[in-house]
């Protein structure tokens, strides 16, 4: 299974960053977000950590559904999903395999979206490193799992975008709380408590979404025409 | 289940909604033989096939396959009207993929070998997005061909190729039986694939109207207009 | 059946009027305003029923592929959607009296808003034009997933609130025995009512896809 997701991960990152433009549109999006937001500063003002925090994951969440429909649409041109049903491995291999190609290609686009916030937004990254990159990895993991999970399930449906968008984004509410959270406090928002019950509310989300992801994906995948 | 059946089917009924395209189809396809699968437009043949490679659930009936060559489960090889094929990738990239996914070694050469016994080696590092129907066509096939399949499921193989690509079909199908492959073949050209069937399985509204050796077929066939 | 339930419900719904009004104290701060509660607790609690009757629906159409189960849960998953919406609207009544805002962040409140949105989308899922197996299926795992999300939701509108300075002291606590039997009545009562909700509702859509398979046998 793990060889049919690392089979599956490098052709999509393949299609996607040398031979497609997926990551652009997603790019586009979120940087426009991110612009779009800083208007709200009125001259000389700055933006507060936390508001600074929810749009640059705002920002992610919307280019992660790009991609996501990005990545099933790639199976559907000549009917590959249906090979993929073919194969002697489980099909949670390409849920696995979805999940790590979207966790690349959401982490290029964050590259981009954190400087771009930090300086449309007028931010200063305050310390906290490590509590920074812990956050961002628990929350991208989370948000992947599920990604991965609903994208299937969006697949073949007119207006997918945004229907994978309504499905997702009430599920992801308390990783994106976790991820504001955090991320307030790393741009130097007051933190009487510290990050610790963000982090573990975070692990939490991954460890019952990933279950689910690998429990409820057969079922949905690869379907029927 | 017949003993040198490679795949049978028992009461398989399959309906849609409210709309019922297999009722009740019993058939065995032998190891070794291929069996051409014929019957009007909505006889239920490509929906057969898909129950047949497991892409689509019956809704009452049962399924058996037999073993593989080699022992373990029976490997499967399906061309439906889809080609499987990922545009953005060359048609090396595309059979290495599929390759992987099947757990089967990589070996460039072989796929080069591959490539050029369906004729497509000039074109070997171009992106399957140029690739005409036939070429996709042609491509499929080494997809499945590298497979080595037990069972060969093919879903109107020949629309969209020329005469010599279906002549390149026919030799390979015709090698696969003779390897002891269970061929399984829908096509509307009883005059260009007849000759290759071992066995006739005739479909008329989801229903078998005939099943049993090609010969007898197209004798009685002679008499009369039947199904196809 | 359902017309019992529907008949003892609604007799029992007048019933709690009664205790509502004559028997439960009028509370000293909020006055009559606090009598909504006794709406607002109910419906709460039938929602986030519904909510977990949609779970395990869920879980046997999964299991089983029980055409029936899929069909329990667009019931209770209907009923669930409007309950949880009142319980927003005399929630935010409540809000508005007793904290002087409509919205604030209460754990309580936003969970019922998200769990409102999730499975307004849910309910959006099941409209959509699939096939019906299909349709069974994907609605069986978002229906599993949204439940489960449901803890990780209100966990997280709590750490979130005690990041900030709590500006409203937390309702509830010490209720009068009165007002705590009267609003035990009123679950009870509300509860008849929702069950008859949810098999009527159950059995109009029993009887349609009843229509249906006889449609298809006649072809």
């Amino acid at each position: 299974m793990l060889r049919l997701s690392l089979a599956i991960a490098r052709k999509d990152l393949v299609l996607t960053l040398v031979r497609g433009n997926g990551l652009v549109q997603a790019l586009l999006l979120g940087l426009l977000l991110l612009f779009v937001f800083s208007l709200a500063q009125a001259p000389g003002e700055k933006v507060g950590p936390q508001a600074a925090a929810a749009m640059f994951w705002l920002a992610s969440a919307f280019s992660q559904v790009l991609i996501f429909n990005r990545l099933y649409d790639v199976e559907e041109a000549n009917g590959a999903r249906l090979g993929l049903a073919l194969l002697p491995a489980p099909v949670q291999g390409v849920w696995l395999g979805k999940l790590a190609a979207g966790l690349v290609l959401l982490l290029l686009a964050q590259a981009v979206f954190l400087p771009a916030a930090l300086v449309f937004l007028g931010q200063d990254l305050v310390a906290h490193p490590f509590t920074g990159l812990a956050i961002l990895a628990l929350v991208d993991a989370g948000m992947c799992a599920l990604g991965s999970l609903l994208g299937a399930l969006a697949q073949g449906q007119s207006g997918r975008e945004s229907l994978l968008g309504v499905v997702l984004f009430p599920l992801l509410t308390p990783l994106l709380l976790a991820g504001i959270g955090v991320g307030a406090q790393c741009l130097g928002a007051p933190a009487p408590d510290g990050p610790a019950a963000w982090l573990r509310l975070a692990a939490a989300f991954d460890a019952v979404f990933l279950g689910v992801g690998l429990v409820l994906f057969g079922f949905i995948y690869p379907g029927e025409d | 289940m017949p003993e040198d059946a490679a795949i049978a089917l028992e009461g398989v009924s399959k309906r849609f909604g409210a709309a019922r395209v297999l009722r009740k189809v019993d058939a065995s396809f032998p190891a070794g033989a291929v069996t051409l699968v014929i019957g009007g437009n909505g006889a239920g043949k490509s929906t057969l096939l898909k129950i047949m490679a497991g892409l689509s659930r019956p809704s009452s009936g049962r399924l058996a396959r037999g073993a593989g060559a080699d022992g373990g489960e029976a490997r499967l090889g399906y061309v439906g009207h889809a080609t499987f094929l990922y545009p953005g990738l060359t048609a090396l990239e595309n059979l290495a993929f599929w390759r992987t996914a099947h757990r089967l070694p990589l070996d460039g050469a072989a796929l080069l070998a591959l490539l050029a016994r369906v004729g497509l080696a000039a074109h070997a590092h171009e992106r399957a997005r140029v690739f005409s129907r036939g070429m996709a066509q042609r491509l499929n096939l080494a997809r499945v061909l590298m497979l080595a399949p037990d069972i060969l499921l093919l879903d109107e193989p020949m629309t969209g190729l020329d005469a010599p690509s279906r002549e390149l079909l026919r030799r390979e199908i015709a090698a696969a039986r003779a390897a002891g492959a269970c061929v399984a073949l829908v096509s509307h050209d009883l005059e260009g694939d007849g000759p290759l069937a071992d066995r006739v399985l005739a479909l008329a509204s989801g229903a078998v109207a005939y099943e049993g050796p090609a010969a007898a077929f197209f004798a009685r066939a002679g008499e009369g207009p039947c199904c196809a | 059946m359902p017309k019992l339930l529907a008949l003892a419900g609604g007799a029992a719904l007048a019933g709690c009027q009664w205790l509502v009004w004559c028997y439960a104290p009028e509370e000293a701060t909020l006055g009559l305003m606090q009598k909504i509660f006794y709406v607002h607790l109910p419906l709460a609690w039938w929602a986030l029923i519904s909510f977990f009757v949609v779970f395990l629906g869920s879980l046997a159409v999964l299991a089983r592929r029980s055409e029936a189960a899929d069909r329990l849960c667009a019931a209770a998953a209907e009923v669930g959607v409007l309950f949880s919406g009142l319980t927003l609207l005399t929630g935010m009544i409540w809000a508005r009296r007793s904290w002087g805002v409509w919205w604030t962040w209460d754990p309580r409140l936003s969970t019922a808003l998200v769990m409102w949105f999730i499975y307004a989308a849910y309910l959006l899922l099941r409209g959509l034009d699939m096939a019906p197996e299909r349709r069974r299926t994907v609605c069986a795992v978002v229906g599993v997933a949204a439940f489960l999300d449901v803890p990780l939701v209100f966990v997280s509108a709590r750490i979130w609130r005690s990041i900030h300075p709590a500006v409203f002291a937390s309702r509830g606590g010490g209720l009068e025995p009165e007002m705590k039997l009267t609003a035990v009545a009123c679950v009870a009562a509300m509860g008849l009512f929702w069950a008859a909700l949810v098999w009527l509702r159950k059995r109009q859509l029993d009887l349609a896809a009843r229509l249906e398979a006889a449609d298809a046998d006649e072809d």
